[in-house]
């Protein structure tokens, strides 16, 4: 009830005010009332804010297995899918309440072809397709009871970075950006890199939303040029931009002498400031050069069928390292975890592209000391059906979407690993004990992250709009 | 999203849940709050400075602040005044003649003059219709994953230029965009207008037509509701307002007058009543000369049809296939609506012509070389529009929606308006000799009644937002409780009443706003006046702002002499910075961004630029153009660094500079003072003071010798040159002076109106 309450409340705060009566004039009035609050004097969208709680985690790195992978052939060992073994979902299970996406719910159940082992301390199952994120899972919670409400990709992947199917709201990276500011300017807080196809849907799983455009994720490009107009103009020497910006800045103040009351035509000129030093730091911060062979090698690099990603993930760790609060690395971007058929060959393929290249992520954060204050997140937009689509004996057979009950799992930025929390019913189908939906995974990201997520809210139309729309529970286990 | 799967559950037993409800009891607050009550007619208030009040607008803003004892700012120079008002009204910088022409012209009229020239200039359209294209959440494609392109949606766009251009009254320009259709059969233009409510975003891959149709219906009903209404009615979807006396009730009865719409994309009346007589009469020789081949053909296509038409229905959910299966003649409204939605798939797998085999694809074949030798009398095709209309006469039923899920139906609700202000069902005349059921109609004139206090008021608020940077009620699209107050209810009943007694002449408010003094006040900081209304809502001064990302561009473009005017037709592709789309594979499926081979295309006016919802313009969208997925009230406006590497680096404005240079060297010879001054002027509107000068000089003087050696250097490094340089240019002063134009484009000067 409280969240329906909160949904509701008038929570516009000064700081957001600012933020989105936008214009120089309510920003000189407000720079009073900002330094009441303990904020930036200043009519800087991208000011560090002060958290709500204490967090726990600087940065987030979201590894998102694009198309979504299978968990039970992964994390969510299910022994009784070989007992009902191409059998039909028992009527129990209520199978005709689903609808799937290809119409696949009265096939037969499909036991996974691969072996499960226990890992670590905490023995908790892998399957034998992630052989080195494996030996990290005394670091990780996974979540085996998550749930989704979109059957499609589009609809679900929208879903996982926005709260909501349709296209339209913020993605969290937005609202990470707007509830906490940027820790280094010379960087875009929220970084997005894909490693094949453009993402499904495209921008809106990384737009701002209602939210003013600032805080939207950025597209890293491949190559040394990973933002747009990020390379001066060709031929152009630092001498020759340095005196232009100086003879920019002497009309810009010979032009504001009179209307020094106007700060923000002083945040324009230093925003070519800004865009100068992003031009030196933004490739810098991609540049692998300085990596030693020992690192690259942690992450992959060495291997074609593990460099593309890993590439990613080291060029996260460096970005995270630079103060990038919220880096979002697609596997398989485009939707390659797709596997309606050939589930072996597919799933064969990308978690070898992906698992080394995470776990080695996970030992280099580690040695780095960095793993306490950054979040790793894996997982796709949703899971498989323990049915199966096609034949289950021939090496076509895949499986469908699943969004009643999925595996996500998440270590470091202050998760206590070695866990298992929730669970899917005996077939894999349904989170039974403790189900999450993608609102509370949200909920509990941004607290990791220090903000609550009925605090952190922005009006629109009306509303006091927050991440979770209407939902959204922590899910305290992940921490406590 | 979960509450929706809760209430799956318990829709299960609706009436022991959600039994009938007894009529709502609005509070006298509620049935008192401003909004609702009548438009009044405002007393013209008095004044101690009557010298200061041009139009009725001076009294309203200047008693407001006498009342606080502050004093309005003075007239702003008259160069500053040009500015203002030809990018206010244009979109674009005045020109040297027009600056020459105002400043010499000291006659009591002559800002009356220009007012009246920028009124009845064609650029107008283009910068006040993009105003309306931002409410109407304009877009040239579909949205989500494959974000087709809508190939004819442009001319609705051209609709709203001509009709800004043309001083359509708004009641008619409203009527045309809700019911076109209904009330002006026929009509080119009103069926144009409908494409109005044709801009939803669409998942044209949902296998989910029932909740693809419920989709459409809730974006109709939220637009509407802002657009016209100045309501937040999406909030009422789930759940009553929470703060304003808008009903789930209301929300479905307004949705219910769109139940019955669906696409009408398809050809466009002729509007010359000479054209339309000889087009059906071609037509009708040809489809007589022809009917027994085509008839033939399409007997010899139908099984191919049939069988495409079950294949394609495998992809959508069961529900729908039981529609596409069923009888058509057995088929409900609602399952009417659905099988129309999915007849848009049918037509998938390639060429059906290909798919006929033996004699099938001989005779086929022969048959269309029969019809081809009738081509010579066969009419050209009529130009293509996209828009929305009814289905047919008969609505399917709508429900209150509990928790807004199509799968929790609460009780039937009858189109009808707010409660609030009239709870009955709204009266529905089906209109004669069209097919559809009359419901917008009803609607229209509703939006329309000089009665309704809602959107006049509303319309009235946005005109005066767009000149001032702030509406009178500060969120346009919201003038309920969480919304902004009126600073100025008076004035904003003066102006609601001025419009409807000036025929909803748009033109007419803006003459009534530009003529004011307010209007034409200096944008100073004064302190004082400052510390008892630093929001300056009392208009003590005029407030200083940005451009708009189209108004930036276009400047550029005009300032450069670059700018190509040409009106109209479909939207136009200018290139993007490298590495935008190697990477856009997906929407490059669906056209992708086919950037311009003639730069003179590429130079159009921003509002030409074609809007993909999945790749907005880069440049456009770090300056906060609209967002095309909802109707936007308002430009946010943002300082990022991202604007600002695109105004450095972009190698097309580099090219802009480059061609202003060139305009400066060819008017001001080779004198280095006169360039500079030229420069000055070509950006602002005034020469360069002996400090700019000096400024600038300096900076030549160091850049000189970098772009020498430059240009010294291999082919590579050289910098660019302006084209037709004068004889005796100084190849590194021209090459140096790129910069300097360059650096007055991203100034402060030029980028901000004062």
């Amino acid at each position: 009830m409280l969240d329906k309450l909160k949904h509701h409340w008038n929570v516009t705060n000064r700081r957001e005010f600012f933020t989105q009566a936008g214009s120089g004039l309510a920003a000189i009035a407000l720079a009073a009332m900002l330094d009441q609050d303990g904020y930036a004097a200043s009519v800087d969208p991208l000011a560090p804010k002060k958290p709500h709680v204490t967090p726990r985690a600087k940065s987030i790195i979201w590894c998102f297995m694009e198309g979504a992978p299978s968990h039970v052939d992964l994390f969510d060992p299910k022994p009784a899918l070989e007992k009902y073994s191409g059998q039909p979902v028992p009527p129990s299970y209520h199978p005709e309440t689903l609808q799937s996406a290809f119409g696949t719910t009265h096939n037969g159940l499909y036991p996974t072809r691969h072996k499960f082992k226990q890992y670590g301390e905490s023995g908790l199952w892998v399957s034998d397709w992630l052989p080195n994120i494996a030996e990290h899972m005394d670091e990780i919670a996974v979540l085996r009871s998550c749930t989704a409400d979109g059957v499609n990709h589009v609809g679900a992947v929208c879903q996982m970075n926005t709260g909501e199917i349709l296209a339209g709201r913020p993605s969290m990276g937005a609202w990470v950006t707007y509830g906490l500011g940027s820790a280094n300017q010379n960087l875009p807080t929220f970084v997005v890199m894909q490693d094949d196809k453009e993402i499904l849907g495209g921008v809106q799983n990384y737009s701002s939303g209602f939210l003013p455009a600032t805080y939207q994720g950025t597209l890293f490009r491949k190559g040394d040029t990973p933002i747009l107009n990020l390379r001066p103009p060709t031929g152009m020497t630092d001498a020759q931009e340095r005196n232009k910006l100086e003879f920019l800045q002497a009309i810009n103040d010979r032009f504001g002498r009179d209307k020094q009351d106007d700060t923000e035509l002083d945040a324009r000129t230093r925003s070519y400031e800004l865009a100068y030093r992003m031009q030196s730091s933004a490739p810098e911060a991609v540049d692998l050069s300085s990596e030693s062979e020992a690192t690259k090698k942690l992450y992959g690099l060495d291997d074609p069928a593990t460099s593309v990603y890993g590439t990613n993930l080291l060029m996260a760790r460096r970005l995270v390292e630079r103060g990038v609060r919220f880096v979002e690395c697609y596997s398989g971007s485009g939707s390659r975890w797709d596997a309606h058929s050939s589930l072996e060959a597919n799933h064969t393929e990308n978690c070898k592209s992906a698992d080394k290249p995470v776990a080695g992520l996970l030992t280099d954060l580690k040695a780095r000391g960095m793993l306490k204050d950054t979040l790793v997140v894996w997982g796709g937009e949703f899971g498989r059906t323990p049915f199966v689509q096609g034949s289950p004996n021939d090496e076509k057979a895949g499986r469908d979407h699943n969004p009643w009950g999925f595996t996500i799992w998440m270590a470091g930025g202050g998760v206590k690993g070695g866990q298992a929390i929730g669970t899917t019913d005996e077939i894999g189908l349904r989170a039974v004990d403790e189900p999450h939906h993608v609102h509370d995974i949200h909920a509990s990201i941004l607290y990791l992250l220090g903000l609550d997520h009925l605090r952190t809210t922005y009006m629109h139309n009306g509303r006091a709009e927050r991440p979770t729309g209407t939902a959204g529970a922590l899910i305290d286990k992940l921490w406590a | 999203m979960r509450c929706v799967s809760v209430l799956l559950g318990l829709a299960l037993s609706p009436p022991f849940l959600f039994p009938a409800e007894a009529p709502h009891v609005f509070t006298p607050a509620q049935k008192n709050y401003w909004f609702f009550q009548p438009v009044k007619k405002s007393p013209v208030p008095a004044v101690r400075n009557k010298a200061w009040v041009k139009t009725p607008i001076d009294a309203f803003i200047l008693a407001k602040l006498e009342e606080n004892k502050l004093q309005p700012n003075s007239r702003a120079d008259k160069l500053t005044l040009l500015r203002r008002v030809t990018v206010d009204m244009t979109g674009l910088p005045p020109t040297q003649e027009e600056i020459q022409q105002f400043l010499s012209d000291y006659s009591p009229n002559a800002w009356e003059k220009v007012v009246d020239r920028l009124l009845a200039s064609p650029a107008y359209g283009e910068r006040w219709g993009r105003h309306w294209l931002d409410v109407a959440r304009y877009a040239d494609s579909n949205g989500f994953k494959a974000d087709e392109t809508r190939p004819n949606v442009w001319r609705y766009r051209d609709y709203v230029i001509k009709a800004f251009n043309d001083d359509k009254p708004y009641d008619r320009f409203v009527k045309e965009q809700i019911a076109g259709d209904e009330l002006y059969p026929g009509n080119t233009e009103a069926l144009t207008a409908m494409g109005f409510n044709r801009h939803w975003i669409d998942e044209t891959n949902a296998p989910d037509l029932f909740e693809r149709r419920h989709q459409t219906l809730d974006d109709m009903t939220t637009v509407t509701g802002v657009a016209f209404l100045g309501m937040t009615f999406g909030c009422a979807k789930c759940h009553d307002h929470k703060f304003d006396p808008i009903l789930t009730k209301d929300y479905y009865r307004l949705q219910s007058f769109f139940a019955n719409t669906a696409f009408g994309d398809g050809p466009l009346p002729l509007s010359d009543p000479e054209d339309k007589r000889k087009y059906e009469e071609q037509y009708s020789a040809w489809d007589a000369k022809t009917k027994d081949i085509r008839a033939e053909m399409e007997k010899i296509m139908a099984p191919i049809l049939e069988d495409r038409k079950k294949h394609s229905a495998t992809v959508m959910t069961d529900e729908v296939q039981a529609v596409v299966a069923k009888d058509a003649a057995q088929r409900t409204p609602l399952e009417q609506q659905v099988y129309h939605i999915a007849e848009t798939r049918f037509g998938g797998l390639g060429d059906p012509v290909k798919a006929l085999k033996g004699d099938n694809a001989k005779r086929y074949a022969e048959l269309k070389a029969q019809l081809a030798t009738f081509d010579y009398i066969k009419p050209a095709p009529l130009p293509e529009g996209q828009f929305m209309t009814d289905l047919n006469a008969t609505a399917p039923p709508t429900y209150i929606l509990r928790g807004g899920s199509r799968f929790a139906p609460g009780d039937e609700v009858q189109p009808g308006f707010l409660s609030i202000l009239d709870r009955s069902d709204a009266k529905i005349t089906p209109p004669q000799g069209v097919n559809s059921t009359g419901r917008r109609s009803s609607l229209a004139a509703w939006l329309t009644d000089p009665s309704n206090p809602l959107p006049v008021r509303v319309m009235v608020n946005r005109i005066w937002h767009y000149h001032f940077g702030r509406g009178i009620v500060a969120t346009p699209g919201d003038f309920g409780r969480m919304g902004a107050k009126p600073t100025h209810p008076e004035l904003l009943d003066y102006l609601a009443n001025y419009f409807v007694d000036n025929g909803w002449s748009i033109k007419k408010v803006h003459r009534l706003i530009l003529l004011s003094n307010a209007y034409q006040e200096a944008s100073d900081y004064q302190p004082k006046i400052a510390e008892a209304d630093p929001d300056n809502k009392l208009l003590w001064r005029y407030p200083r702002r940005r451009m708009e990302a189209e108004a930036v561009r276009d400047s550029m473009l005009a300032t450069a002499g670059l700018l190509n005017p040409q009106p109209g037709g479909p939207g136009v592709y200018p290139p993007v910075p490298p590495g935008l789309i190697t990477e856009l594979s997906a929407t490059a499926v669906a056209g992708g961004w086919r950037t311009e081979k003639d730069p003179a295309q590429s130079d159009r006016r921003s509002v030409y630029i074609f809007v993909r919802r999945n790749l907005p313009y880069p440049l456009l969208q770090e300056f906060d153009t609209a967002n095309t997925f909802e109707s936007c009230d308002y430009r946010k406006n943002t300082v990022t660094a991202p604007q600002s590497l695109d105004l450095l680096n972009n190698e097309l404005v580099l090219d802009w500079a480059r061609s202003l240079a060139g305009r400066v060297f060819n008017d001001s010879g080779l004198k280095p003072e006169a360039q500079v001054d030229r420069a000055f002027h070509l950006a602002y509107g005034r020469g360069a003071s002996a400090e700019e000068q000096k400024i600038a000089e300096d900076f030549l003087a160091k850049q000189m010798p970098i772009m020498a050696q430059r240009l010294a250097g291999d082919d590579k490094s050289k910098p660019p040159l302006p084209a037709n340089l004068p004889a005796g240019t100084d190849p590194a002063r021209a090459a140096a002076f790129v910069d300097l134009c360059h650096m007055l484009l991203d100034s402060n000067e030029f980028l901000y109106i004062n």
